[in-house]
C-alpha cells in the first residue's frame, strides 16, 4: 500500500521514464509494456494514453484503489536504441528484484548519462554506409567515392545545423541540397553520375520512424503510428525539395 | 581533353598579370600571418580566401572555362567554399592559432603550388598551356597547408570540401592526363588524418562511445585504404 | 560468380546497416548482430529478386521475416530487444529512392498541367512509386514483427536477465 505522496512520486518517475522512451523513438506498445511492468513491481496499476506530443498517465494503487493522474508533454530526444535496450532491461530488473524507487531513479540517471555515439565516428560510418548504398544501386568506384565525400559534407552540415537547433525541416532541405549539389560534381567525370546524385541524399531518409509507424499500426496503436508515418513523410518531402533544387539548378529538369 | 587545355591556355593568357598579383599578395599575407598575427591580419587573410575562392569560381570557371561541360557546377562548388569563408570572416570562427606539430608537412604543402608549374614545365609543356599558381588545385593545396599550420581549431567544413575537390581532381588524372593533380591527392591524405586526429585528441579526456582508441583505428584504416588506392593509381600511371 | 555477387551484396548491406544504424545510437554490443542480420536479409532479397524473379514486396517480406527470426535468436544472447536489432538491419532495404520519386512525379505532374500525354506518364509514375514504397515499407515492418506474435513470451522477455 502506497501513501498518496508515494503514489505521486511513483507517477513522477513513471512519467519521466515513459517520456524518455517515447521521445527516443521506441514503438508505443513497448513503452506501455515497460511502464506497466515497472508499475507492477511498485504495486500500482498503470494505464496510459499516448499521443505524439503528450501522454496521460493514470496510476492506481492496487490495494487502496486510489488514483493519481498526470499529463506530460513529450519532449523530442534524438533516437537512441541504446536507451531502448537499457531501459527495457531496467524494467525487467525492477520487476524481478522489486527495486525501491530511489534505486530506480539512481539507475535511470546512470543510464541516460551514458555517452552517445561520437559524432565524428558516426559521420564516417554514415559516409561508408551511403557509399555502399551507391554500390548496391550499381554505381561504379568513382561514383562511390563521390557519394562518400558528398555524404560526409551533407551529414556534417546536418550535424552543425542540428547543434544550432534550427527547425529540422529546414535542416533536411539544406543538407539534401548540399549533399546532392556536391555529388553532382560527378557529372564532370565519366562515371555513373545519375546514381551518385540520387543516392547521395539517401542517408537522410527517416527509416526508423517509418518502420516504427508501421509497427505501431500493426500492433493496434493506429493513431501514434499514423502520426509517425506522416512526420516521416514530411521529412521525405523535404529531402525531395532539396534534391529538386539541385536538379533544377544543374539540368533544368527533374528526372 | 583538347578543350581542357585550351581553356587553361586562354585563362593564363588573359589573366597572367592578375595571377602574379594574387600570388604575391598571398605570399605577403602568409608571411604577415606568421610574423604579426593580429586580428586585422587574420581578417585580411580570410578576406583574401573569400576573394581567392570567388576568383576561381567566377573568373576561372564561369568566364574562361565556359567551353567545358558542366562548368557551372564547379563554379557553384567553389562559390560555396567562398561563402563558407565569408561566414567564417563574419563570425570569426577560425582563430588562426599556430600549431607547431606538423610544420614539416606544412612547408611541403606550401611548396606545392610552385611545384605545380615546375612539374608541368618538366613534362615539356609551355606557357600558356600549363598549370600555374592560381588554379583550383593549387588553391586547395595552399588552403590545406595554411589550415594545417594553424590547426588548433579549424573549420572542418572547408577541409571536407577540399577533400571532395581532391577526389574530383584525382579522378581527373585518368580523364585529362594531368599527373600534377596526383600531388594534391597524395598531400591531402596525411592532412585529413592529422586534422581528424587533432579533433579526437581534443576529445580524449571525455568518455566517448566507442572509445577514442577505436575511433583512431577506424581513422587509420580509412587513411590506409585511401593511401593504398592512391598508390595503385600512381603505379598504374607510371606503368602505363 | 553468383556467389561473389551474393557475398558483395551482403557485405555492402552490412556496411550500410552499421552506418545508418549508427545515426540512431544502438548499443555497441549490438553492431555485429546488426551487420550479420542485414547481410543475410539483403542477400536473401537479392537472390529472390534476381535469380527467382520474385517481386520486390514479397522478397522484402521473406527477407524481413528472416531478419525478425534472427533478431529473436541473437537478441536473447546480448540482452537487446528485437527492435534494437531488426530496425537497423532493415534500414538498407527502406525504399528511399522510390519514396522521393513519388514527390518528383508529383512536381512534374503539376508542371505539365497543359500536356495530357506527359500528365498520363507522370500519373502512372506517381502510382507505381507510391505503391512500391508503401507495400515494401509495410512488408518490411510486418515481416519483422511476425516472430514477435509467434513467440510472444520469448520476444517480450529478451532483456530479462536469468534469475540467479
Amino acid at each position: 500500500m502506497n501513501s498518496p505522496n508515494e503514489l505521486k512520486e511513483i507517477t513522477r518517475f513513471l512519467l519521466e521514464y515513459a517520456n524518455r522512451l517515447m521521445g527516443s523513438g521506441v514503438h508505443t506498445s513497448r513503452v506501455i509494456r515497460n511502464t506497466r511492468r515497472i508499475g507492477k513491481s511498485l504495486d500500482v496499476d498503470v494505464k496510459m494514453s499516448l499521443f505524439q506530443k503528450t501522454m496521460v498517465v493514470s496510476v492506481c494503487d492496487i490495494d487502496s484503489t486510489e488514483v493519481y493522474n498526470e499529463v506530460a508533454i513529450i519532449p523530442a530526444f534524438p533516437i537512441s536504441f541504446e536507451l531502448n535496450a537499457e531501459l527495457s532491461a531496467l524494467s525487467w530488473e525492477a520487476y524481478d528484484n522489486h527495486l525501491p524507487l530511489d534505486t530506480l531513479w539512481e539507475k535511470y540517471e546512470k543510464i541516460i548519462a551514458r555517452p552517445k555515439m561520437d559524432p565524428l565516428c558516426t559521420l564516417f560510418l554514415v559516409g561508408f554506409a551511403n557509399a555502399s548504398f551507391c554500390a548496391l544501386f550499381g554505381g561504379d568506384w568513382t561514383a562511390r567515392l563521390i557519394v562518400f565525400s558528398a555524404t560526409l559534407i551533407g551529414f556534417y552540415v546536418k550535424q552543425i545545423m542540428q547543434k544550432k537547433k534550427i527547425n529540422h525541416y529546414l535542416v533536411f532541405i539544406v543538407s539534401a541540397f548540399i549533399a546532392s549539389m556536391v555529388a553532382s560534381s560527378a557529372l564532370t567525370l565519366e562515371t555513373t553520375a545519375e546514381i551518385a546524385i540520387a543516392t547521395s541524399v539517401l542517408y537522410l531518409v527517416p527509416g526508423v520512424p517509418l518502420l516504427n509507424g508501421v509497427i505501431d499500426i500493426v500492433e493496434g496503436h493506429v493513431l501514434t503510428g499514423c502520426t509517425r508515418l506522416i512526420q516521416a513523410l514530411l521529412l521525405v518531402l523535404c529531402i525531395s525539395v532539396g534534391l529538386s533544387c539541385t536538379l533544377m539548378l544543374i539540368r533544368n529538369s527533374l528526372l | 581533353m583538347e578543350v581542357f587545355w585550351k581553356t587553361i591556355a586562354q585563362y593564363n593568357e588573359g589573366t597572367w598579370i592578375a595571377q602574379i598579383v594574387i600570388t604575391v599578395v598571398g605570399i605577403l599575407l602568409t608571411i604577415l600571418l606568421y610574423q604579426k598575427p593580429t586580428l586585422l591580419v587574420k581578417r585580411l587573410m580570410k578576406g583574401y580566401m573569400v576573394f581567392l575562392n570567388s576568383w576561381i569560381s567566377i573568373v576561372y570557371y564561369m568566364i574562361y572555362c565556359g567551353d567545358r561541360n558542366y562548368n557551372y557546377i564547379l563554379a557553384i562548388f567553389w562559390g560555396i567554399i567562398a561563402l563558407i569563408w565569408l561566414w567564417d570572416l563574419i563570425t570569426n570562427y577560425t582563430p588562426f592559432e599556430r600549431y607547431h606539430k606538423y610544420d614539416k608537412l606544412t612547408y611541403i604543402l606550401y611548396a606545392m603550388p610552385f611545384l605545380y608549374p615546375l612539374l608541368s614545365w618538366a613534362r615539356g609543356m609551355e606557357f600558356p598551356m600549363m598549370t600555374t599558381c592560381v588554379m583550383p588545385c593549387s588553391v586547395a593545396v595552399f588552403t590545406i597547408g595554411l589550415l594545417l599550420a594553424f590547426s588548433r581549431k579549424v573549420n572542418l567544413l572547408v577541409i571536407l570540401f577540399l577533400c571532395h575537390w581532391a577526389l574530383i581532381a584525382f579522378s581527373k588524372v585518368y580523364v585529362y592526363k594531368i599527373p600534377e593533380d596526383l600531388l594534391l591527392a597524395s598531400a591531402t591524405v596525411p592532412a585529413i588524418y592529422l586534422f581528424f586526429k587533432n579533433y579526437f585528441d581534443q576529445n580524449l579526456h571525455k568518455e566517448t562511445k566507442p572509445s577514442a582508441k577505436y575511433t583512431n583505428w577506424i581513422l587509420i584504416a580509412l587513411c590506409l585504404a585511401i593511401g593504398i588506392f592512391l598508390s595503385i593509381t600512381i603505379f598504374h600511371e607510371l606503368a602505363g | 560468380m553468383m556467389l561473389v555477387d551474393i557475398l558483395t551484396d551482403g557485405i555492402f548491406a552490412a556496411v550500410a546497416a552499421i552506418g545508418f544504424g549508427a545515426i540512431s545510437d544502438p548499443p555497441l554490443r549490438a553492431f555485429p548482430s546488426i551487420a550479420l542480420l542485414a547481410a543475410i536479409g539483403h542477400a536473401l532479397r537479392f537472390c529472390l529478386m534476381t535469380y527467382l524473379g520474385v517481386d520486390i514486396a514479397t522478397a522484402s517480406l521473406c527477407a524481413s521475416f528472416s531478419i525478425g527470426m534472427g533478431s529473436l535468436v541473437l537478441g536473447k544472447r546480448i540482452y537487446c530487444p528485437m527492435t534494437v536489432l531488426y530496425i537497423p538491419a532493415l534500414l538498407p532495404m527502406i525504399p528511399g529512392m522510390y519514396a522521393y520519386k513519388i514527390v518528383f512525379s508529383l512536381i512534374m505532374f503539376m508542371q505539365n498541367l497543359k500536356v495530357p500525354e506527359l500528365q498520363e506518364k507522370y500519373l502512372i509514375d506517381l502510382f507505381t512509386n507510391s505503391i512500391i514504397t508503401c507495400s515494401v515499407i509495410f512488408m518490411l515492418a510486418v515481416g519483422a514483427t511476425i516472430p514477435l506474435f509467434l513467440f510472444i513470451k520469448r520476444a517480450f522477455s529478451m532483456t530479462r536477465h536469468e534469475k540467479k
